[in-house]
């Protein structure tokens, strides 16, 4: 048998790093020797008041922690949606609906509908050109310019996504009949931009982002067309609905994923 | 992971604050104790967790799920809290040290029991303890906190510390010899 060592004494006082063999072999052994036991019992001795006194969390610490690390994720451009704190921030001077213009609105989105109109004549175009020509585009140049078109398409849509994850927030959770006013003009102008891309998407070859853009219309819909009298009842049916469907998370996810793919392709 | 766990995590992935805040919430606690455990020092474990959390956040993407959430932040902030205590070197002071003027030695003070003063004399005991702690290498330190105190397998230790197996193990006989050279009197057997 090998000599046992105080470093397999501590692996057994651990019951770790041993194979059972080894472990079976020093339990014989401790139980034969005194000398043995005496040096097993110094090597517990010396760990044994290890670690009595322990710092313990403060209550706060979460809520500490958090406001120290809020605006460090937020410089480091981590939150897509804002923090919920700033939501409701008030800005003097402003009416309601104009602030819940400027939080949903992206500032391009009037810009991403021409962009969107554009790339589905380019890619329409290309489409037909490309079928009625024998001319066969140097492989390199096509590659670029179907990224370059991609990216452009998926940072307008990520954009487009974010808006109507705020149309959908505003839509379930809000009572307020001059709010819900601006959210179905803006669930219109969303869903004319959703219909567009949803086409880019699919000429693009994209049918993954076509399929759920095209499952986004009718809730749009429903959203430009919410009853500002029945505002209630019908908030109620759309939070039941989104939470049904995990609609919210779907959008915040696709909208996440575009815009990675955009940061990878630059 | 739980289905929950990983729900919030997908939404924390998209972006969503709230869903950053849950998981800070979630695990703040436990990733404080063995911060405070490698640094012995309140503040600066507060800076680890704080700086665990910037890192996994920043890198959620990198998450693949293999393990579970909490072990995954566990490993970061394990390694927050050793870059810490290697930043600051003040932090080598931070334990109470012994009074290199006392000649009773800890184990004959151990041996006094029982006494009304026992208590006293553990307290004494832990002290000199965590000043040998303080007197150890940082990995050293934190190998033996991990073993020891979290109950970590030499294996999550190794992965944690990204050592091998057998490093991880010599950093712990060391510390556990520096332990037994302040408990034990100079020429008294073990």
């Amino acid at each position: 048998m090998n000599p046992i060592t105080d470093d397999d004494l501590v692996l057994y006082l651990y019951r770790d790093g041993l194979d059972a063999a080894r472990i079976a072999q020093i339990t014989a052994a401790l139980a034969a020797s005194g000398a043995l036991r005496e040096r097993y019992a110094a090597i517990e001795h010396a760990v044994a008041h290890f670690g009595q006194d322990e710092i313990a969390p403060e209550p706060d610490l979460g809520a500490r922690l958090w406001q120290r690390l809020e605006p460090q994720l937020e410089e480091a451009g981590v939150f897509v949606s804002p923090p919920p704190a700033r939501v409701g921030a008030s800005v003097p001077g402003r009416s309601v609906v104009d602030r819940l213009r400027a939080w949903l609105a992206p500032p391009p989105l009037r810009l991403a509908f021409a962009a969107a109109a554009v790339l589905v004549v380019a890619i329409g175009t290309g489409f037909i050109v490309g079928r009625n020509s024998a001319t066969v585009s140097p492989p390199v140049a096509s590659t670029e310019a179907d990224g370059s078109a991609a990216r452009v398409l998926e940072a307008y849509v990520a954009a487009n996504l974010r808006a109507t994850e705020g149309v959908l927030l505003t839509g379930s959770n809000s009572r307020d009949a001059s709010l819900l006013e601006g959210n179905r003009e803006l669930a219109q102008s969303l869903l004319e931009s959703n219909r567009l891309y949803a086409l880019a998407a699919a000429r693009a070859g994209n049918t993954r982002l076509a399929d759920f853009l095209r499952q986004l219309e009718p809730v749009l819909l429903s959203l430009a067309n919410q009853p500002g009298m029945a505002a209630v009842q019908s908030s109620e049916d759309l939070r039941r609905f989104l939470d049904a469907t995990d609609l919210l998370f779907q959008v915040r996810a696709t909208e996440a994923r575009l815009a990675r793919n955009g940061e990878r392709r630059t | 992971m739980t289905d929950d766990e990983a729900r919030w995590i997908a939404r924390a992935r998209a972006g969503e604050s709230a869903a950053f805040r849950h998981l800070a919430d979630a695990n703040a606690a436990a990733l404080f104790r063995v911060c405070a455990r490698i640094t012995g020092d309140r503040a600066t474990a507060e800076d680890a967790v704080q700086e665990a959390f910037f890192n996994a956040f920043r890198h959620l993407g990198d998450f693949d799920g293999r393990s579970a959430f909490s072990t995954w932040l566990y490993r970061i902030a394990v390694n927050a809290a050793l870059m810490q205590v290697r930043k600051r070197p003040h932090l080598e002071v931070a334990w109470p040290k012994r009074d290199d003027g006392d000649d009773t030695t800890l184990l004959d003070a151990a041996d006094e029991s029982p006494t009304p003063d026992r208590h006293a004399v553990s307290a004494e005991i832990r002290r000199d303890v965590e000043a040998e702690l303080a007197r150890m290498t940082p990995i050293e330190r934190t190998a033996f906190v991990l073993r020891h105190q979290e109950g970590r397998s030499l294996e999550e230790i190794s992965a944690a510390l990204s050592l091998n197996v057998g490093a991880a193990k010599q950093a712990i006989f060391r510390a556990v010899r520096k332990l037994r050279a302040t408990l034990e009197a100079p020429g008294e057997p073990a």
